[in-house]
């Protein structure tokens, strides 16, 4: 299912207006980060699009039907919602019990759970691996315990829209790697994610859109590796940044990096990111499973056009896949392939690029 | 606390207990009164009754159905209704000190009843009017509270339409007579279960029972009430109904209840939290402990308030001393308070 918003705008009563403009859309299989500095909307944004705030002017569709129009037990069956996990005064329910009050959209209202909404449950645990938390106290959890928890809880009615609110904040690496791995995960099984995250890297890493909010030039909606921009990140958050690459033996990694306040002069808004140009790369893939080769090959199937060259090497003793492809095309281009090849799993992929005079190190001078 | 139940509900050796208790209390307090009848002549007299045999002893029948019987099955009702509104309340507010007498249904129903008294209504007509007053400063307050500013704004609405007919209920007793209609009015307002009849009860019964009825059938969804109220309207609940239907079956219990037998304070506070320690928080345990425990709590109280000494002792008087230091002391051994 789509999720998508129009025209977005909303102010409190008698407020300056807090969003406008807002466009954008999530479809199976994608995940859309919003980014934006405190205090930019964020929240407000998730809130208005599930309805809980209504929009001033535009609209959120569900597959292109206004929400407003689609009975609340109706909505809620399809999308899901996970806030963040606050452990404030939670009541005392075991996890089980937690997760089964997700369920709610598929009880009648004057039932309780059956056997088919505990058996949907345990699948859900299961699946997110906290089976063992199951009759442990919601107010005896660990952060990224509850977190998990209130995932599953989203999970349990089956959705096919899942909107998260900043789900790794507060949480250490390991449970915010584990929250991520669960939201790539659901995205690879074709539910449209939408979360909302404080970390540039994690939108470059896990999200194929994003939505940067707080910028001058007001709100800008696309491909993840042309939103998040280090001009755009010192437009919206007043930061200069570095967008650099780590390297590890499998796979190359975007990461951002904050150097310095910016000073007085902002970039002027608008303008190109400087990756339109055409510009040669090899690719090289090497898929451990087999599905991940075939999918992979699927991907290189579909560039066919600025493909120069391409080699398989299959290496059937190690069963291992390799191929070897060099593409001419913007550079853009090339980095959004880059990133659904590395979305697959089982798969190691680096790309490298001819040499490149127009780019010069960002570097703060003050 | 062994719950057998993954739902949270019961194990069945507390159902047992639970449903034990009133049922024990009733025949214990049948017995006992100004009249003494040990429980053997009791089980006869209900027996003979149930049986369709003449009575054996028509003076101890006259004692059990005319005068003990209404007055039991009074305080059974209002104990368990007070116990589950109070519970209610305090979930639906979040809120530990919420009684059901939060929204201003007691001072509305006491404002009504006052002023039926004034009016010289008989008791029937004090019942009717306290009951529609009482639901009406509800009503009040949720139209004046409800909006945006969430439910805090309701319970401070609340507050505010409890004061004004209590204001209300000291004009009407500054313009009552001070020799018939203000001792009337001021004992009225004490909460006694003394008035207790058939006739007042079949007027009185229903709506207690069908609310305590609805919010047993609710006791799972009643979960989400304690719940931030995105992730309760996130779960696909209609939120508002939800909250709608406790105040509405709340608000008729209470209404019901202080209509019949005036301001029965502490109950409502008392059973709940007691139960709360014992059971958790889920309401699945928590909704039918609290109408068992509160029924029994209620009749046991009711018969000291009748028979410890020769003149009656207003309940509520008996009900704070005996809950508050009981209430404390479970308080202090176990874990606390908990939502």
């Amino acid at each position: 299912m789509t999720l998508s918003v129009e025209n977005g705008c909303f102010s409190y009563r008698r407020g300056r207006p807090i969003l406008r403009n807002i466009h954008f859309s999530v479809g199976p299989g994608d995940i859309a980060a919003i980014l934006g500095p405190n205090g930019a909307g964020k929240t407000t944004l998730l809130r208005c699009a599930m309805g809980f705030l209504p929009w001033s002017r535009g609209r959120s569709c569900l597959d292109g039907t206004d929400i407003r129009s689609i009975p609340h037990r109706r909505l809620w069956q399809n999308i899901a919602y996970v806030p963040q996990a606050k452990n404030t005064a939670l009541p005392s329910y075991t996890v089980e019990q937690m997760i089964l009050l997700g369920r709610s959209s598929r009880i009648a209202l004057l039932a309780k759970p059956g056997g088919k909404d505990l058996e949907k449950a345990g699948e859900v645990m299961e699946k997110l691996g906290i089976t063992r938390l199951k009759d442990k106290k919601c107010s005896e959890l660990s952060g990224g315990e509850l977190q998990m928890t209130l995932i599953a809880r989203a999970l349990v009615s089956q959705p096919k829209v899942l909107i998260l609110d900043e789900p790794e904040s507060n949480l250490d690496f390991k449970n915010q790697l584990l929250v991520l791995e669960a939201m790539s995960a659901l995205a690879a099984e074709g539910m449209s994610c939408v979360f909302n995250t404080h970390y540039p890297a994690h939108a470059l890493q896990r999200a194929n859109k994003a939505l940067l909010l707080g910028s001058r030039g007001g709100p800008v909606f696309g491909e993840t590796h042309s939103i998040v921009t280090e001009k755009n990140i010192e437009l919206a958050f007043g930061v200069r940044a570095v967008i650099g690459e780590l390297e590890t033996p499998e796979r190359v990694l975007p990461d951002v990096v904050p150097l310095c306040l910016s000073g007085g002069e902002a970039p002027e808004p608008g303008g190109g990111t400087g990756r339109e140009g055409p510009r040669l790369a090899a690719v090289t893939i090497l898929a451990g499973e087999k599905s991940a080769a075939e999918e992979a090959g699927k991907i290189l199937r579909g560039c066919r056009d600025f493909t120069v060259g391409r080699m398989d090497l299959p290496c059937p003793g190690r069963r291992v896949t390799a191929e070897s492809v060099v593409l001419d095309a913007p550079e853009n281009t090339i980095r959004e392939l880059l990133y659904r090849l590395n979305r697959l799993p089982g798969i190691s992929v680096k790309a490298v690029f001819q040499p490149n005079e127009k780019r010069t190190e960002n570097s703060c001078k003050e | 606390m062994k719950q057998t139940d993954s739902l949270g509900g019961l194990s069945w050796r507390d159902r047992a207990v639970l449903i034990a208790l009133p049922v024990l209390a009733v025949f214990v307090t049948l017995a006992i009164g100004r009249m003494g009848l040990s429980p053997l002549e009791v089980l006869k007299t209900v027996g003979n009754r149930i049986s369709g045999h003449a009575a054996a002893d028509p003076r101890a029948d006259a004692v059990v159905f005319s005068i003990r019987m209404p007055r039991i099955l009074l305080a059974l009702l209002v104990g368990a209704g007070l116990s589950v509104a109070g519970c209610a309340f305090q979930s639906l507010f979040s809120n530990p000190l919420a009684t059901p007498d939060t929204l201003g249904v007691a001072s509305g129903a006491s404002f009504g009843a006052a002023l039926a008294l004034l009016l010289g209504f008989n008791l029937i007509g004090v019942q009717v009017l306290a009951f529609a007053c009482g639901v009406a400063a509800v009503f009040l307050a949720w139209l004046s509270g409800s909006g945006r500013g969430g439910i805090n704004t309701i319970i401070l609405a609340g507050i505010m339409i409890g004061s004004l007919f209590s204001a209300l209920v000291s004009l009407v007793k500054f313009t009552a007579d001070t020799e018939s209609q203000l001792p009337a009015i001021t004992y009225w307002l004490m909460g006694s279960l003394n008035s207790a009849g058939y006739s007042s009860l079949a007027l009185g019964a229903p709506p207690i029972l069908a609310g305590i009825l609805i919010l047993y059938l609710l006791r799972w969804r009643m979960n989400l009430l304690p719940l931030p109220e995105d992730d309760a309207r996130a779960t696909g609940t209609n939120l508002r109904l939800l909250r709608a239907l406790t105040v509405i079956c709340a608000t008729g219990i209470t209404a019901s209840c202080v209509s019949m037998c005036g301001q029965v304070g502490w109950v409502g506070l008392l059973v709940p939290h007691i139960c709360r320690m014992k059971f958790g928080s889920n309401h699945m345990a928590l909704v039918p402990a609290s109408i068992f425990a509160g029924s029994a709590f209620m009749v046991i109280v009711d018969t000291v308030a009748r028979s410890a000494t020769s003149a009656e002792i207003p309940v509520s008087i008996l009900t704070a001393l005996v809950g508050a230091p009981f209430f404390i002391v479970l308080m202090r051994r176990t874990e606390g308070w908990q939502l």
